[in-house]
């Protein structure tokens, strides 16, 4: 599977900016709605420069190598038939992305103010992912002690710093949010009382519904820079055993909800949907 | 969040904070997020001197980008796979050993331990935490054992093994070395290997695996051998009170607990086992317990069943089903009957793909 896709259903929220630098429109054409992407196209490869910002340590680097082997193998067969060397074209890439591990949303925070700086001197980094900005929703909820204002502190300024970083560079942001809402409000049919928690006034819906665990849980000025939304589920078992997973995309550009199905192979994702 | 105190990095001196103080900022966060230049308007420090202790603190409390290329050529040289059993053919006496205890529960799981390697892709990788899930005596206590005992004897290496439960047993341990070698000395050596520590509640477990961060990993133990694996049984008997209600306490604890596993796993190239109860879902399926917020962290999760046969009451068979994993597909079971001894014959017929449930 790849690094940001779970095996319990969760969602992607992702903040794009249209011009300045090397847009990144198709980048996911199966996923992004049509004219509803994060950019415009450049062709093949896009080699820009990537930093990835892991809060809770959940990147795995061998599996990204695999699936980028993966890649530019086929890439070379299509392209030239040829089986060229992939180590140097894997080095070539892994030179062009940064990790950085964070161990607090205060060090979130500061990382990404330090991270202004090398952002403004290298005009090749178009793109930042942050997986996963929910990952200290919790700590902060308890450390901020009764105030909501003060839990959602931190959060609610590295979302502004986000949204400055976009607007003044122009780079495109990927965060990943795990879904840990359960959504209780959505039982149109159930004709209980509209009192959540209490054990009588919900009944339990199978977990597959996608509405399910969409409950946005981060704070308001989160929720408002974000532009393209998608979210991913587990769907089912296809007949040779495959799990198929699904993702739905909303977006501030477009009405509606583009859908997709895929699979994890070994390389990567294949997507079953056809545009 | 980090409160500005004095000392903290030069140029910040009592003035420096309290000229800071007097324009509500009081944390790093709060000094960073402000524009010198409004600041230096506002309150009477010069502009320079505040770009000055602005960029020091930066270069203090931010955590840095690392190369990919460098971080790649690093995980190659360090991250290991650690079997969880025995090798694929046990030696001759090994065997006789198992057909003499063939009656007994657990020789079982020294058979399971081997096809887990399977399921888990070769074995439990460094770095990553991996989780055992299961109800009650479906045997994941004695898979711990059975890693606990198998990385000091056949790799050489150290293991902790944190014990919540008060479930650790040195006789079991023991028994478990006895079958696998006769040598007294290597039982003991390898006895030596496994470091047990005790933690009853939430916050005796957060002092341990501090503890074990900040001191423990350092020293070399007894015999030499660096420690290659971490195991924590039971993680839900210590969360598992704390949680529910609208307090959250509990999840902020869980989150700290997880945070410390990985940053263990991560740093030090160690693998981390942990072990879980289950619940049940609407469906009726089991799932792990802990809830959502739990169930991201482990990278790698199985879940250990009995097998039901009908007309024997108490049977000695469990399957193993890989219920998340990023390196195999999913759904992946082992199943281990009591009549297979042989690594060759478990292979052949005691693995079998779950048909869609």
């Amino acid at each position: 599977m790849t690094a940001r896709v779970r095996t319990a259903e969760n969602g992607a929220q992702v903040v794009s900016r249209l011009e300045g630098r090397q847009s990144l429109k198709d980048v996911e054409p199966n996923i992004f709605p049509v004219d509803g992407g994060p950019g415009q196209v450049q062709g093949g490869g896009l080699e820009v420069g990537v930093i990835i910002i892991d809060t809770d340590h959940h990147f795995d680097m061998l599996r990204l190598v695999s699936i980028l082997e993966g890649r530019l193998a086929r890439h070379s067969r299509e392209s030239d038939g040829s089986e060229t060397e992939p180590e140097e074209g894997v080095c070539s890439c892994l030179r062009r992305l940064s990790v950085v591990h964070c161990s607090s949303s205060a060090q979130l925070l500061l990382t990404l103010h330090y991270l202004e700086s090398s952002i403004s001197v290298q005009p090749s980094l178009d793109l930042l992912v942050i997986d996963s900005i929910s990952a200290f929703y919790w700590v902060d909820r308890y450390s901020g002690g009764e105030s909501i204002a003060c839990q959602e502190a931190n959060m609610r300024k590295c979302a502004e710093f986000l949204d400055k970083l976009r607007k003044n560079y122009g780079i495109v942001i990927f965060a990943t949010t795990h879904a840990i809402m359960r959504n209780y409000n959505t039982t149109s049919d159930s004709g209980l009382s509209d009192v959540p928690g209490s054990s009588s006034s919900w009944r339990w819906k199978s977990a597959d519904s996608a509405t399910d665990f969409n409950k946005p849980y981060l704070c308001r000025a989160w929720q408002r820079i974000v532009t393209h939304r998608v979210l991913f589920t587990k769907s089912h078992v296809s007949n040779d055993h495959k799990q198929i997973f699904s993702a739905a995309c909303t977006s501030i550009m477009t009405k509606g909800v583009k859908k997709c199905s895929f699979n994890v192979i070994e390389d990567g994702i294949t997507f079953l949907c056809d545009k | 969040m980090v409160v500005l105190r004095e000392g903290i990095c030069p140029g910040l001196t009592e003035d420096f904070i309290n000229a800071l103080h007097s324009e509500d900022i009081k944390t790093v966060e709060d000094f960073v997020s402000c524009n010198p230049e409004e600041l230096a308007q506002k309150c009477s420090l010069s502009y320079k001197a505040l770009v000055v202790v602005r960029r020091v603190l930066l270069a203090q409390y931010t955590a840095f980008p690392v190369s990919g290329a460098d971080l790649y050529q690093e995980l190659l040289s360090s991250t290991a796979i650690l079997s969880t059993g025995s090798p694929r053919f046990p030696p001759a006496h090994a065997f006789l050993f198992n057909m003499h205890m063939y009656i007994a529960f657990y020789i079982t799981l020294c058979c399971l331990v081997f096809s887990l390697d399977k399921l888990l892709d070769s074995g439990l990788y460094t770095g990553e935490i991996t989780e055992l899930t299961g109800s009650p005596g479906s045997g994941k206590t004695q898979v711990c054992f059975s890693v606990a005992v198998n990385i000091p004897h056949r790799l050489k290496q150290c293991v902790f093994y944190i014990d919540t439960k008060g479930g650790m047993c040195a006789n079991r341990l023991l028994q478990m070395l006895q079958t696998r070698t006769s040598n007294m000395e290597e039982q003991m050596e390898a006895l030596q290997k496994i470091k047990v520590f005790r933690a009853f509640d939430v916050f005796s477990l957060l002092a341990c695996l501090q503890h074990i961060r900040f001191n423990g990993l350092q020293q070399a133990s007894v015999g030499g051998g660096s420690v290659k694996a971490v195991m924590v049984d039971s993680v839900s008997a210590v969360l598992s009170s704390m949680l529910g209600g609208k307090q959250n306490e509990g999840m902020s604890l869980l989150m700290q607990v997880a945070g410390e596993l990985k940053m263990i796993a991560k740093d030090f190239n160690i693998a981390v086992l942990v072990t879980n109860h289950v619940t049940q879902d609407g469906n009726g399926c089991l799932k792990a317990g802990l809830g959502l917020s739990w169930s991201h962290v482990p990278r790698t999760r199985v879940l250990l069943q009995r097998v039901e046969k009908p007309g024997v009451s108490s049977s000695s068979l469990r399957t193993a089903t890989l219920t998340k994993s990023s390196r195999q597909p999913c759904h992946l079971v082992e199943e281990f009957d009591l009549c297979n001894w042989s690594e060759e014959r478990n292979s052949e017929s005691g693995k079998r793909k779950l048909e869609s449930s």
